[in-house]
């Protein structure tokens, strides 16, 4: 069944547990880090750290609010990064899961143009040019086991389930935290499978939040590939 | 052509859409992904109770029952009354307590007005660290206080830690802390 992360950022308090499962279960060695005047640590996503809460203090109304995002990979429903790869056994989308995938044979392709593509800047590449971010936990859930990062959670900020139980979740959360908070939303729920709710501006939380928040246009190169991937696909599987 | 990323993705969607309406009539995937085993499918599950506060969380350590029998995965306990599965940002490194290339592994000792640390064996720090707490021991140790009531103390010596003692341990570290005539003991747990 199709399944999909919620993470409501209103009960999340930032003790990055989500961030530590998911570096624990994936045997991911620790950042070099250092102090930089924030909590946030490390800096940012990289080839060995798939989970990242993101810090920043913002004066909303006068008042200065601490606003969390637990940053991962949004799994599209139709990634742009699997489409620009155009290589299946490189970026593929899980069919049970939804999950998009990335293995080893990313090494080799335009990495750059890959990252690029992301809508939410995700995608990191290792020195040798191999790219990695979430799976979703893929080994965990086609066990029946939750994502280490939502099983974590102590807040109940990190869920997991099917898409539409998600959904369902997301709006009733939505409509009580709207109360306190009228300007509250949920990012681009159409459009993938962690759908976030945030109590105020998604720009205040991240620079990519949102798919719209950052527009820096495709390539004709691209969406021209992007156009043919379906056939591309077709003459492979043709052989 | 000048194309926002929302656009992009849009584009994908209808070009998807596009597909199943013309019905090409065979699967298009190519990847046939079967069900990843799990690291931990022959794991030995031991439960245990987090050490580094208070709330005392419980987890699963998994430990690999074939070869060196080391930690493969610590995770929280999804039947334990206290946290039901959750662990915070500490309680998720619990691993790091064994499978961790910076731990010491044999006893450090740094001299007085020394700037190094050198390795020493056990035989030779426990000796040490057991004649200098007789010594300072014996220097303070009060039977009765001013008031002439039995307190059998010393206030020269105080013990805090540790943070990776589990309950257990704590007990009986704090049990001989007292036989000596500490009453200094602290751990970092309270705190």
């Amino acid at each position: 069944m199709s399944k999909a992360f919620f993470i409501d950022t209103t009960v999340c308090t930032a003790c990055r547990g989500c961030q530590v499962a998911c570096k624990q279960w994936h045997d991911l060695p620790a950042e070099e880090t250092e102090n930089r005047g924030s909590n946030q640590n490390p800096e940012d996503l990289s080839f060995i750290t798939y989970k990242l809460i993101r810090w920043n203090e913002k004066e909303i109304d006068g008042k200065l609010r601490w606003l969390f995002f637990p940053d991962q990979c949004r799994h599209c429903l139709e990634p742009p990064c699997r489409d620009t790869a155009g290589e299946p056994s490189a970026i593929y989308t899980d069919k049970a899961t939804g999950a998009v995938i990335y293995t080893a044979n990313t090494k080799g392709l335009n990495v750059n143009e890959i990252i690029e593509s992301c809508p939410y800047n995700i995608p990191r590449a290792s020195k040798d040019g191999i790219l990695a971010k979430c799976d979703m936990c893929i080994d965990r859930v086609q066990n029946g086991l939750l994502p280490a990062c939502v099983k974590t959670c102590p807040t109940g900020a990190m869920n997991f389930g099917s898409r539409q139980e998600m959904l369902d979740l997301a709006e009733k959360r939505l409509k009580e935290v709207q109360a306190k908070f009228p300007q509250a939303t949920l990012l681009d729920p159409g459009m993938v499978r962690v759908i976030y709710l945030v109590a105020f501006d998604p720009m205040d939380y991240h620079d990519f939040a949102v798919a719209s928040g950052y527009s820096r246009g495709i390539t004709r190169q691209m969406a021209l590939r992007k156009m043919a991937s379906p056939i591309t696909r077709m003459m492979r599987a043709l052989g | 052509m000048n194309v926002s990323r929302r656009e992009f993705i849009q584009i994908t969607g209808a070009t998807a859409a596009g597909l199943a309406v013309s019905g090409v009539g065979f699967d298009l995937s190519p990847v046939k992904s079967h069900a990843q085993m799990l690291k931990t499918v022959y794991a030995k599950e031991t439960i245990t109770i987090c050490p580094y506060c208070a709330v005392g969380c419980g987890a699963i350590v998994h430990t690999d029952k074939s070869g060196a029998g080391r930690a493969i995965n610590i995770e929280g306990d999804p039947d334990h009354v206290i946290n039901r599965g959750a662990l915070c940002s500490k309680g998720a490194a619990l691993k790091q307590l064994v499978e961790n290339k910076n731990r010491l592994l044999e006893p450090m000792y740094r001299a007085p007005n020394s700037k190094e640390w050198k390795p020493v064996s056990w035989d030779w720090a426990l000796e040490e660290i057991a004649k200098r707490v007789k010594a300072t021991r014996d220097a303070t140790f009060e039977a009765k206080n001013a008031k002439g009531q039995t307190v059998n103390r010393t206030t020269a010596i105080a013990s805090v830690g540790s943070a990776a003692l589990d309950n257990e341990e704590c007990w009986i570290l704090q049990a001989m802390m007292r036989a000596l005539g500490l009453v200094y003991i602290e751990h970092q747990a309270r705190i």
